[in-house]
């Protein structure tokens, strides 16, 4: 039997914050709404991060998805739609709402609830051993770690921030002599 | 675990080495070159490209170094070095291509977009763990998505660009959810720990789930119905050098590492609830193999645009190559201990990627040409191309004969291959249906050689000169297709058969450590 | 404590939430949202598992690997972020070039 004490209160909140948010900014018409609700969301997100035991990754969620990626967002509605029309329409309303339910349904029916569902195992945590901020700075750089991976993303933002340049800006005088 | 160690690892990555420290010293040549200068900038990128596809060779891996790099993340094998050779030589021919074509504006800054899409490919074709794989993925995707929309005035790239962008990040998506559910499954991100797990039982419903959404993800790479709709769009916006790029590097690289999960994590000695997963992934890939190739060459039939054209038949050719990935179900022979059919479905999906960049190229690069000097990409436009220029006509004809089939360029022997891997395999059904649609399309193939060689052209009576860098381009591409339908065939293949044998061996040992 | 399967309903619905986000929607920065929605849902599985994972428990001294699930969760921000940058880049090229973000409505490549 489940109780009732403070982490599950705690998970029903953050669960209603995303869900409610991700709602939100589906059905907003009002897409400048829209991204105020995808923040709501997640923010519900990096809340269920700090319940599984992992504060760098809420905060990094709060600072790179609510303080960059939200943000980025609210910048290309204002640059892309006059605050006058910012309504947009929807197509397939009914046919994808079914879609996503069926999806859902398949998800909870064939994969969570006979693989996760009734495991004693996954009742809870098997320990209280969380490794800390140290050991996940360690793995990302150590040679038997993922400092392979690592370094490409790195290379990969590089790539992405000259690319992103290029083709966002207007000409410069080099390329109208041409 | 082993103790790292820093000096032996290196050889796995060499090839990722030189892509980073080419990128560098592009920034730094764009920086410091006066601007009359920076054409050559393009040389630069495509020779050390070219250099760098030797290096597979090089340091290729012997029986001994042969194995997991760097915690896990990637595997070194003969397997991963045919494939990244294809690609740097791809993107050294992209490079070239790129030098005159008007679509590319900023062009250092294009060769440095191309160099890192590069190194994605070229790390994805050996990686071994989820993480990597999905890393290298995105590195290949996203530089990717910008090259699509690379031309900025240019209404169609615009378009193009962001078809490619939406679907891809909705693909990716997908993609990574069957991962986290394979995590799941299992508690680990590498590819064979994954596949030992599964052994050790699991729900066969919900592993299927995880694996239709990774196929879907990886069907989308590889522009496999039903996952093909954004092609023909794309490929016709984009710049033509970047529609190049897309329909050759990104796609070998993908069906590369789409051989690799499939046989690493789904081998058939994963029996879930008495029945094996590998039927499962078998049958989903044979039916989008026959959809593929059917689809794309009904639709070809149509066209009237060059580029559209090879968009249905790069769906149609991704769909041969499935033939080859279905046969890796394995047939009744075994060759010291590793099933035969296995191992020729390996190397003919290698070996049709190897010689499907090159006759493709070949093909755009002549596109790059026609539209310069005829200013269009309609069909009838190339007519009496054969009397503006003969030997662009001949090398855009190689390349045509080689996707249609023909000897003796190389397309021929690639098709062998993959029927004959799927005869071994019992998929001769398949294998029928391949060689019928191969007919099928010969048809819309060879009315684009007629139409250069035979029909009258308003302009005929005024040759053009092809520039060097597409000199360059067009006729090593051409004379590569050549040498693989006859001379280099068996060199080739062995290569191939190499490094199937080594991914298939490594397959085996661990089936028989389970 | 909450069971695992909590966390994992919670992250299919997201999942299925964005699905619908992204099918429903014409406008590019709507989609896109979707898609952010989504791979957020990937994110807390991945969190989640690793949490619930049976194998930590057993290991004493921390290696790499028992960190895989959060190691991805991290991946999965710089990527979200470069994926995120570029597709914003985009949607700004094509509004410039069309006066709107709505893929069907810059439709010219057709056949």
């Amino acid at each position: 039997m489940i109780q009732f004490d403070f982490s599950t209160i705690a998970f029903f909140v953050f669960a209603v914050l995303t869900l409610g948010g991700a709602l939100g900014v589906v059905t907003n018409r009002n897409l400048f709404r829209g991204t105020i609700w995808l923040m709501v969301s997640l923010f519900g997100v990096a809340g269920l991060y700090v319940l599984l035991s992992a504060p760098f990754l809420a905060a990094v969620q709060v600072l790179v998805y609510i303080g960059a990626i939200a943000i980025l967002f609210t910048f290309a509605v204002m640059l892309t739609r006059s605050l006058t029309r910012l309504n947009v329409r929807y197509t397939r309303l009914w046919p994808s709402a079914l879609g996503a339910v069926l999806l859902f349904a398949m998800l909870v029916i064939g994969v969570i609830w006979p693989v996760f569902g009734g495991n004693e195992l996954y009742n809870q945590p098997i320990s209280d051993v969380v490794r800390t901020t140290t050991d996940l700075g360690v793995a990302l750089v150590s040679g038997e770690g993922y400092v392979l991976p690592f370094e490409v993303a790195s290379i990969l933002l590089t790539g992405a921030m000259i690319g992103a340049i290029v083709i966002a800006r207007d000409a410069d005088e080099e390329e109208m002599e041409q | 675990m082993p103790e790292f160690d820093f000096l032996a690892s290196l050889p796995a990555i060499s090839v990722e080495i030189g892509l980073t420290i080419l990128a560098i010293v592009l920034v730094f040549l764009e920086s410091y070159l006066h601007k009359d200068n920076r054409r050559n900038i393009a040389y630069v990128a495509a020779v050390s490209l070219a250099f760098l596809a030797v290096a597979p060779v090089i340091w290729a891996p012997t029986p001994e170094t042969t194995g997991l790099y760097w915690g896990g993340m990637i595997r070194y094998d003969a397997f991963g070095g045919i494939f990244k050779m294809m690609i740097l030589l791809a993107a050294s021919l992209v490079t070239l291509m790129s030098i005159d074509d008007k679509g590319v504006h900023r062009k250092t800054e294009f060769h440095i977009v191309i160099v890192v899409a590069t190194l994605g490919a070229s790390l994805l074709v050996s990686a071994a763990d989820l993480i990597m794989l999905f890393v290298a993925l995105e590195t290949l995707s996203v530089p990717m998505y910008i090259l699509a929309a690379y031309n900025r005035t240019d209404r169609e790239s615009a378009e193009s660009g962001i078809k490619y962008f939406l679907f891809g990040s909705f693909a990716s998506a997908l993609l990574l959810y069957g991962f986290s559910l394979l995590y799941g499954f299992t508690g680990t991100t590498n590819l064979q720990g994954i596949a030992v797990a599964l052994t050790q039982g699991g729900d066969l419903v919900a592993v299927l789930v995880a694996m239709v959404l990774v196929i879907a993800g990886f069907g989308f790479k590889i522009s496999a119905v039903p996952f093909h709709f954004w092609t023909p769009d794309v490929y016709h916006g984009a710049p033509t050098p970047v529609t190049g790029f897309l329909s050759v590097a990104s796609k070998a690289a993908s069906f590369a590492i789409l051989v690799r999960f499939l046989l690493g994590v789904f081998p058939d000695a994963v029996v879930i609830e008495g029945q094996t997963v590998q039927q499962f992934w078998v049958a989903f890939v044979a039916v989008a193999s026959v959809a593929s190739m059917t689809f794309g060459n009904i639709m070809a039939l149509r066209q009237s645009n060059i580029k559209r054209l090879l968009a249905y038949s790069s769906i149609a050719q991704a769909g041969y190559a499935l033939i080859g990935v279905a046969a890796l179900q394995g047939g009744a022979t075994l060759n010291e201990g590793v099933n035969l059919g296995i191992e020729l479905g390996i190397s003919a999906v290698a070996f049709y990627m190897f010689m499907y960049t090159f006759s493709n190229l070949a093909i755009f690069a002549g596109i790059i040409v026609v539209t310069k000097h005829v200013g269009s990409e309609e069909i009838r436009d190339y007519a009496g191309l054969q009397r503006r220029n003969p030997w662009l006509a001949l090398a855009l004809a190689i390349g045509i004969l080689s996707l249609a089939g023909i000897p003796p360029a190389a397309g021929f022997f690639g098709k062998f291959f993959l029927f004959q891997a799927a005869v071994e395999s019992s998929l001769a059904a398949l294998a029928i249906i391949g060689v019928l649609n191969s007919i099928i399309a010969l048809y819309y193939y060879l009315v684009v050689i007629k139409v250069m060689y035979v029909d009258q052209g308003p302009d005929d009576d005024k040759p053009f000169a092809l520039s060097t860098p597409y000199a360059w381009a067009l006729g090593l591409s051409s004379i590569v297709v050549l040498l693989l339908g006859t001379i280099a065939v068996t060199p080739i293949i062995d290569w191939a058969r190499e490094g199937a044998n080594a991914l298939a061996q490594a397959v085996s040992v661990m089936v028989a450590g389970m | 404590m909450v069971p695992l399967s909590w966390y994992l309903i919670v992250s299919a619905a997201l999942f299925s939430i964005g699905v619908f986000g992204v099918l429903s929607r014409r406008n590019g920065v709507a989609v896109l949202m979707g898609i952010e929605l989504m791979l957020n849902a990937v994110n807390i599985n991945l969190v989640a598992f690793w949490r619930y994972n049976t194998t930590i428990a057993s290991v004493t001294e921390p290696v790499p690997s028992e960190l895989s699930g959060m190691v991805f969760a991290a991946f999965m921000f710089v990527v979200a972020a470069a994926e995120v940058a570029v597709g914003l880049a985009i949607i700004i090229t094509v509004y410039r070039n069309w006066r709107s973000v709505i893929p069907e409505e810059t439709d010219t490549l057709r056949g």
